[in-house]
């Protein structure tokens, strides 16, 4: 968690067929290949989606906060939410936490949702 | 294809007190009864978790000699929540290469008696490792597709409760079903959150149950037109799109092609619904109707069953049970039992010429779809 708005993201280039992804350690999940290059990405995300786990899996409590996030050049990651849920379409700051992301809303105070509230209502039609 | 469905049988789903193997058997021998003196030669079983009292169960050799099958030729197959759908394509494939003339093919599940934290870690097994080490289960991230599905298309949660409704209706016609009792939207709307926008009444249950079908060369009603199947990528962040399953569109494109067909010769179809959005999302990549189109085709009764598609006249996953491993050869079944005019109580309200069946394993990973039809079709 230290560092986690200074260091940035750590993303990873594909150097066969350009595409990019995290985590950066493993091959191109695209095409396989082990010839990538490892980039520092801002830590900023959008996030495309959001729930809470009513029934987490063992060995995790409740509520457990998930989200589809979409970071630097289109990268997207699954993370794991801390503080309240947030809506789609906000921001959030990631880091990475050994081998999770964690993510936290990085909108103004108040603007995170309560535990009550449907995330994806009244949002309307979000960008592909 | 010179391959057409002999006989089906497929027992009671929903808690049972039997082991996995009295319900394989239970499954088969009514198939084998729908065949006559007539013998097999090939026994395909499918189970996603071959649960025993005591652990994994070897389901295969257990089955083969509680039916008197020794002397025929033996496979196990597992494509997690496609597993029946996978077993009947290998069945299919062996006839198809002559190495069988006539084949049983059986997907059974036990899961009932399993303890929830146990049962959340074999299912989450068909996820990729890092979206579970995070702490991901099925509906977890079927919420989140759910969520961009309708953000995309400006719906409301509430869009996707008539998918239960209608599965539970038919559910309802369904003496084998998990759930024999109706719901209505208001009743799907206030069940208890599961991973929103996923609320109970929107997930399968866990089921126990059995399906089996013999199949064997020639033509008839039940002939196998075409078989189709698609990969996409394990974990969800690695697809094009998540407001649609690559693996169906592959899927249907390739058994579509096998048959020469396209989706307006499919009369009744049973889909893979493990959660209600999915429905609406399969409906699309299936081809029949447009993106964003498919919670009109419930509203607008177009999947009741004298409706212009039937779809899930078995109950689906929601209403009929979600056995997992033996879900994809149920669909398949209750399919076969249309065109043979043998749905009894399920029959749609006229008997149609072609069927499509579709199933999926995990999230999208691993789809198939099944055409069954008249040879003339």
């Amino acid at each position: 968690m230290s560092g986690r708005a200074t260091e940035g993201l750590l993303l990873a280039k594909c150097l066969s067929c350009h595409a990019r992804f995290a985590p950066p350690d493993v091959p191109c999940p695209r095409c396989g290949s082990t010839g990538t290059e490892t980039y520092r990405a801002a830590p900023g995300a959008t996030v495309l989606a959001a729930t809470s786990l009513e029934v987490p899996p063992p060995g995790w409590e409740r509520p457990h906060r998930l989200a589809l996030v979409e970071v630097e050049d289109g990268v997207r990651l699954i993370v794991i939410v801390e503080g309240g849920l947030p809506p789609a379409g906000s921001r959030v700051s990631v880091w990475a936490d050994g081998p999770v992301y964690r993510a936290r809303s990085a909108e103004p105070e108040g603007a995170e949702r309560g535990e009550g509230d449907v995330p994806g209502t009244g949002t309307g039609p979000t960008p592909l | 294809m010179n391959v057409r469905v002999a006989s089906v049988g497929i027992g009671r789903f929903g808690k049972r007190s039997e082991g996995l193997v009295e319900l394989a058997a239970e499954a088969a021998e009514a198939a084998l009864q729908g065949i006559g003196r007539k013998t097999v030669d090939l026994l395909v079983v499918g189970t996603m978790l071959a649960h025993g009292p005591n652990g994994p169960l070897p389901l295969l050799p257990r089955l083969a000699g509680r039916l008197g099958l020794e002397s025929a030729n033996g496979l196990r197959v597992e494509a997690a929540s496609a597993t029946g759908a996978a077993a009947f394509h290998a069945a299919v494939t062996a006839l198809e290469a002559g190495r069988s003339e006539r084949a049983l093919v059986v997907a059974a599940e036990k899961m009932t008696d399993l303890s929830t934290p146990l049962l959340t870690r074999e299912l989450t097994s068909a996820l990729h490792e890092s979206e579970a080490a995070s702490g991901a289960t099925m509906p977890g991230l079927g919420a989140l597709v759910a969520q961009r599905y309708l953000g995309r298309y400006g719906l409301g949660p509430s869009a996707v409760s008539g998918v239960s409704v209608h599965d539970r209706s038919m559910a309802a016609r369904n003496p084998a079903a998990h759930f024999r009792e109706p719901v209505t939207a208001a009743e799907v709307d206030a069940s208890r959150p599961v991973a929103l926008p996923l609320r109970l009444l929107h997930c399968a249950p866990i089921s126990d149950g059995a399906a089996a079908v013999v199949v064997e060369k020639g033509r008839g009603p039940a002939t196998v037109l075409g078989l189709g199947q698609g990969f996409d990528a394990l974990r969800v962040i690695d697809r094009d799109d998540l407001t649609s399953f690559g693996a169906t569109r592959r899927a249907a494109r390739a058994a579509y092609e096998a048959a020469h067909l396209t989706r307006k010769s499919v009369d009744v179809v049973e889909l893979h619904d493990a959660f209600a959005p999915f429905a609406l999302v399969h409906l699309e990549d299936l081809g029949f109707c447009g993106p964003g189109e498919g919670a009109a085709c419930y509203e607008q009764g177009w999947v009741a069953p004298d409706g212009r598609l039937p779809v899930n006249p078995g109950g689906g996953l929601l209403g009929r049970g979600h056995p997992v491993g033996t879900s994809g050869l149920a669909g398949i079944g209750e399919i076969a039992r249309q065109l043979l005019g043998e749905a009894g109580p399920t029959a749609i309200s006229r008997r149609p010429k072609v069927g499509l069946a579709h199933a999926m394993a995990g999230l999208g990973v691993q789809n198939f779809v099944t055409l069954l039809g008249g040879s003339g079709a």
